[in-house]
């Protein structure tokens, strides 16, 4: 077990990462939800807007997590915030496209209710769209999630001192081990699964009767 | 009162109601009916604006519908449509109280409305309050949608083919109810059908309108039967009108027959029969005469005669 052992022993060290790292992933995922949200809101009214926001948001995530954290370096400095920027990039796809999706789901002849008792626009997205679209949203933050969790390991490489350091240096060194690769990961791996449970049980809540074939 | 002064609605170069000029009096179930494209649900929605008309004026009570504020508008005419269209995230007592809550009344207000309504739906409150719409039959779904369009009180309900999806014996029994709701509440309905047997039972007065919007006629469903107003009319009312027209009669209403000397012929039929049933009972009655009564008092005997006159 000397993979426990090391992670002990150098708890001094991969214990701020790992806050940093979930420090991180939160702010990302804080900022793409509710750009993420408005965006699919404007993407499920408009055709033509929906077109557009889907293909910026694709082709971001051809971009290689490496060269996109080293150019938005140029512009915000090294650390934690190019990581940040780069992450929302990337988080915004799978948010915008649940988004968009879940709320051209819901069943016409309840939007058309909704406007005929005398809801306004804001109501019937507030108290029947958005609910309804609740559980496709969900399934859009957690596969974002997911992918944000890993992909923050990438942010070392311009400084960030997230769980992607303990791995970088092993790699970067003749004398890196197996063990010092897995002391990051298996970290990561731990909050990405923490990360997705958590929203699995809010998707879970929120799914009161809605569609549960849009589910993501 | 709701009155449409030529009203039209055009989109691009398609007339799908021109100059419809109709007034709906308040209390009354006036059905709006004809073959798809007549413009039947296009009319209907511009009353509530879901669909804007291009010329025209619709007031109601004499305020012009235009000039009002348009969800303010919405909460005061209730409205229900084919697919019902429940929340399907909500209760089924959370949907009836959509229209309270939207205006503001308070929690006990709302709890109390939504028992009242429920039962008058005839749905148990403490079985059906808690249920999502997922967990009930069309029949019942239909109900909760009236529960919820009926919310605040509102004076008009329009009904845009609230029964055409559900199944033949539930409509009947849903129709009947609405006869029963509307003795009691008194609304200005607006019902829209393709329907003819459904228009002629249900309507005080009908409506029938032909492609484009174009009313044909509008008179109460015995007059309509009697003497349609053109080919058009007399073709959409389709075979066995006059018979048909026996179903709106009621026995009490015909001349009836002082009994004669050979006493009173066994069978009998209600006062408040239709005189198509009476019909149905002087068929099969050996002496070809029928005893009417009125609970426990013999009010005359009616025959193929008195019936024949009573329909003219």
């Amino acid at each position: 077990m000397s993979i426990i052992n090391y992670i002990v022993d150098n708890w001094g060290t991969l214990g701020p990462q790992v806050v940093t790292h979930i420090e991180i992933v939160a702010m990302s995922m804080a900022a793409a939800a509710l750009s993420g949200l408005i965006l699919g809101v404007f993407a499920a009214r408009s055709e033509r807007f929906s077109t557009l926001i889907l293909g910026v948001t694709s082709t971001l995530l051809t971009v290689p997590s490496f060269a996109l954290f080293g150019l938005l370096s140029i512009w915000v400095g090294l650390g934690n915030p190019p990581v940040i920027v780069g992450l929302v990039l990337y988080a915004l796809l799978p948010v915008v496209r649940n988004t968009a999706t879940g709320i051209r789901a819901v069943d016409p002849a309840v939007t058309e209710a909704a406007c005929g008792v005398g809801m306004s626009p804001i109501q019937v997205l507030a108290r029947v769209e958005m609910p309804l679209a609740a559980p496709a949203i969900l399934g859009g933050l957690r596969q974002a999630t997911v992918m944000v969790v890993a992909i923050a390991t990438v942010g070392a490489t311009v400084g960030a001192d997230d769980l992607g350091q303990p791995i970088l240096e092993a790699l970067g060194r003749s004398s890196g081990t197996l063990v010092q690769v897995l002391a990051g990961v298996i970290p990561v791996a731990l909050i990405g699964l923490t990360a997705d449970l958590i929203l699995a049980g809010v998707q879970r809540a929120l799914s009161r009767g809605a569609a549960r074939g849009a589910v993501g | 009162m709701i009155t449409f002064d030529r009203v039209s609605k055009r989109y691009g170069r398609v007339t799908a109601v021109g100059e419809l000029s109709l007034g709906i009096a308040s209390g009354e179930i006036v059905v709006l009916a004809g073959p798809s494209g007549c413009g039947k649900t296009t009319s209907l929605t511009m009353i509530n604006r879901l669909v804007e008309p291009s010329s025209g004026t619709i007031s109601i009570d004499g305020r012009d519908t235009a000039g009002m504020d348009v969800n303010a508008l919405r909460r005061s005419i209730g409205y229900v449509i084919q697919q019902v269209g429940l929340f399907p995230h909500q209760t089924v007592a959370e949907n009836i109280a959509t229209v309270p809550r939207l205006a503001g009344w308070n929690r006990r207000r709302i709890a109390a409305r939504v028992e009242e309504l429920l039962e008058m739906v005839g749905l148990p409150p403490v079985e059906y309050g808690r249920r999502l719409p997922a967990e009930l039959s069309g029949g019942e779904r239909q109900r909760v949608g009236v529960a919820r369009a009926l919310g605040a009180d509102p004076d008009i309900l329009l009904m845009d083919e609230p029964f055409g999806a559900i199944d033949p014996v539930v409509r009947v029994r849903l129709q009947n109810e609405l006869l029963r709701l509307q003795k009691v509440l008194h609304k200005t309905i607006v019902f829209v059908t393709h329907d003819i047997d459904e228009a002629v039972r249900i309507g005080d007065r009908v409506a029938l309108l032909s492609q484009g919007g174009v009313l044909e006629q509008y008179a109460r469903p015995v007059e309509l039967l009697a003497h349609p107003a053109s080919p058009f009319v007399a073709q959409f009312l389709g075979e066995g009108r006059m018979v048909r027209r026996l179903a709106l009669l009621r026995v009490r209403d015909a001349h009836l027959a002082e009994p004669n000397g050979s006493g009173l012929p066994a069978e009998t039929v209600g006062a408040d029969a239709s005189l198509r049933d009476a019909l149905d009972a002087v068929l099969r009655a050996e002496s070809g005469r029928v005893t009417v009564r009125d609970a426990d008092t013999v009010l005359g005997v009616i025959d193929s005669e008195s019936i024949r006159e009573a329909s003219r």
